[in-house]
């Protein structure tokens, strides 16, 4: 066999399992999305409905617009509220993860400037995090019901701010180390104090990669589930808790609308991903480009 | 005004003493380099100056005032990185204008300054670039400019020129050189290149495992190297430096390694018999071609630079001995060819067991 014809072969040959694998990993977002634009009667249909035909707006409709097209039927669900827990979650993993990020930076630029964390606190920091949270939730459940955090919106971004914390150091140490010290020296013997030096020379530097921490963290926050189920009752459901509503055992599995709410929750990321991709692509190769 | 003095000033890191306690005292206006080989504390020395690390020990005095516990910004001086360190989001007119921003100074004027010094530096056509568009020499003008600006009473550069190519090197050299005539202020100038230190200084601080091993003029450096170490360390091509001991004969004094025997003349009659390296500098050592004398070595390779020309021999050390010939007369000697080396007594040095340089009486 000759050497361009093995090339090639071996090409095909990635191309095959590649593709494979694509289809795999996406067929489930793509059926989530056939699924949503589905009448009733194709959710469960055999053989399977790959298509939506014909595609309709009622799912959307009814699960975010509250429309009354079927209450009369077995499918309605008395208590759905997602447009206000769109706003519980918009409010909680905002607000959590720009805290977390805020305050994960001043302590990475410590830990990086001032060696306040040696590797071992740094370690041991990320350990936290490792705890599986399901270990942590009963215990927590009983602190936060008795100091009158339980199904608070301020509670569920107590938590969240805790848990992304270790990440927000983690990573925004990472970017501050980049940094050439001497940067920042150069300013400060220039005249700069030590805050105009971090506003004007230190953030815009790492801008980037504070931006791309901000996305990962959001996307833990907003897709939580276990601590927000136990941690929230009625008074403050977030988006990930109404989706399972879906699932109740009583009014059967509405996949359509379940895969309407499923779409809505993550086509925001999606839109902020996209919106935020140039410093993503920075943020997260800031390392490999600069050395 | 800015006279700097360092009071036995000392820096360690955990066990590494990175500055072993070294006084000096640079006066205003001078021009003043450290120079040795790396990892002498040339760089902790500078940044303890400039207020970047704390002295474990000692004393930093700029105009009599201890300046100790004074922040960098705080000291009127102006710092050239060897990584440049411009602000890379900043363009380059952004960059020069920095310090003068953070002194407050109005608008107009800044523009003003900031247009000067790129003038004074030939960078006008730089200022909307940024840094990340400029050439390593670019960038260097650049730092330098953001330094101007500011009007220090010092300069600290710290291997300003050692990522540039030598050709830059030579040039910006030049500029560094003109500017410290303009300007008339202090320069402490941090190198490992001997050439720079030569080229550049009024006076030269060798330094050498965090101490001071000599202070002098070049031509003092050069000419009246206080110990092996700085005869080794300067000079291109190098001093030749030969191992060997000294023996009372005959009753004269005679300098014998392997293959060298020189007469060291009754000047060195105080030195006692023992092992000592002998040196002189490749320009001094004498060659001729009668085959007669005390000294004679085949020629193991001829190398004409243009100007003049090297002749390597073996002398049975593990270091080539060189003499320099002018011109390109004697480029066309054959390898083999026997050389009769003299050594003038005038320009011979005579360095102890200690390494310490011995004077004749
Ligand atoms: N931050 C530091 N931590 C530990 N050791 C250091 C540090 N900075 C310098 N040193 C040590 O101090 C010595 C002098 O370093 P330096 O001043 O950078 O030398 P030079 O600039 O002459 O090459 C070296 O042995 C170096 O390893
Ligand atoms: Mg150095």
């Amino acid at each position: 066999m000759t050497k361009s014809r093995r090339r090639r072969i071996s090409t095909v040959v990635r191309y095959a399992v590649l593709s494979v694998w694509a289809v795999i990993a996406f067929f489930p977002i793509y059926w989530m999305i056939a699924t949503s634009f589905k009448i009733d009667t194709q959710w469960f249909a055999w053989p399977p409905v790959y298509i939506p035909n014909p595609p309709t707006l009622a799912n959307y409709r009814n699960v975010w617009l509250g429309a009354e097209e079927y209450t009369s039927t077995q499918y309605a669900i008395s208590s759905q509220t997602p447009l206000v827990s769109l706003k519980n979650s918009v409010i909680i993993s905002f607000t959590a993860t720009f805290l977390a990020v805020f305050f994960g930076a001043i302590i990475a630029y410590g830990a990086s400037r001032y060696r306040l964390l040696s590797e071992a606190r740094m370690f041991q920091l990320l350990m936290l995090r490792m705890i599986p949270p399901i270990v942590v939730v009963a215990p927590l459940s009983l602190y936060y019901s008795a100091i009158g955090l339980l199904d608070t919106l301020f509670g569920l971004i107590l938590i969240y701010f805790i848990t992304s914390l270790p990440y927000a150091v983690w990573m925004t140490k990472s970017f501050i180390d980049e940094v050439p010290r001497e940067v920042e020296q150069a300013a400060e013997i220039l005249g700069a104090s030590r805050w105009r030096t971090v506003f004007e020379v230190v953030l815009p530097l790492i801008r980037s990669g504070l931006v791309a921490t901000f996305l990962f963290i959001l996307i833990l926050t907003w897709s939580e589930y276990l601590l927000a189920l136990i941690l929230s009752k009625t008074n403050v459901t977030t988006l990930p808790i109404e989706l399972s509503k879906y699932q109740g055992t009583t009014e059967g599995r509405v996949y359509g609308r379940q895969a309407a709410l499923a779409v809505g929750i993550t086509v925001p990321l999606m839109i902020i991903g996209l919106v935020i991709r140039k410093h993503l692509a920075r943020g997260f190769s800031f390392g490999m480009v600069r050395r | 005004m800015a006279r700097i003095e360092l009071h036995n000033l000392r820096k360690t890191y955990g066990s590494v003493v990175a500055v072993k306690d070294i006084n000096l005292t640079i006066e205003d206006g001078e021009f003043v380099v450290l120079v040795g080989p790396s990892g002498c504390g040339k760089t902790t020395t500078l940044r303890m100056i400039a207020g970047f690390e704390d002295p474990t020990a000692g004393e930093i005095r700029i105009d009599g005032r201890v300046v100790n516990d004074l922040e960098p910004r705080d000291r009127g001086l102006g710092m050239v990185f060897q990584s440049h360190a411009l602000f890379p989001h900043k363009t380059v007119a952004q960059n020069i204008e920095f310090g003068l921003r953070m002194k407050k100074v109005p608008a107009p004027e800044r523009q003003a300054r900031v247009r000067a010094v790129a003038e004074m530096v030939r960078i006008t056509h730089l200022l909307d670039k940024m840094p990340g568009q400029c050439s390593g020499g670019e960038s260097q003008r650049v730092a330098l400019a953001r330094t101007l600006v500011t009007n220090p009473s010092t300069f600290l550069l710290d291997e300003p020129l050692s990522s540039l190519d030598a050709k830059l090197r030579r040039e910006l050299r030049a500029e560094c050189d003109r500017l410290h005539e303009e300007l008339k202020r202090t320069f402490i100038y941090v190198t490992h290149d001997q050439e720079e230190a030569m080229t550049l200084a009024d006076r030269i601080v060798v330094m050498r495992q965090g101490e001071i091993e000599q202070i002098g003029s070049p031509l003092d450096i050069y000419s009246r190297p206080a110990s092996y170490f700085v005869a080794d360390f300067f000079g291109s091509p190098s001093m030749n430096l030969v191992a060997g001991e000294v023996v009372h004969e005959d009753g004269g004094v005679r300098f014998r390694s392997k293959k060298l025997s020189v007469d060291l003349t009754a000047r060195y009659a105080h030195v006692p018999p023992g092992k000592a390296t002998l040196g002189i500098r490749p320009e001094h050592v004498g060659v001729g071609f009668d085959g007669t004398g005390a000294n004679v070595l085949p020629a193991r390779l001829i190398e004409p630079l243009g100007k003049d020309t090297l002749i390597y021999f073996d002398d049975g050390t593990e270091r080539a001995f060189v003499a320099v010939t002018e011109g390109l007369g004697k480029a066309a000697l054959k390898v083999g060819t026997p050389v009769s080396l003299a050594f003038d007594p005038r320009h011979i040095y005579l360095f102890g067991s200690d390494g310490r340089r011995i004077d004749p009486k």
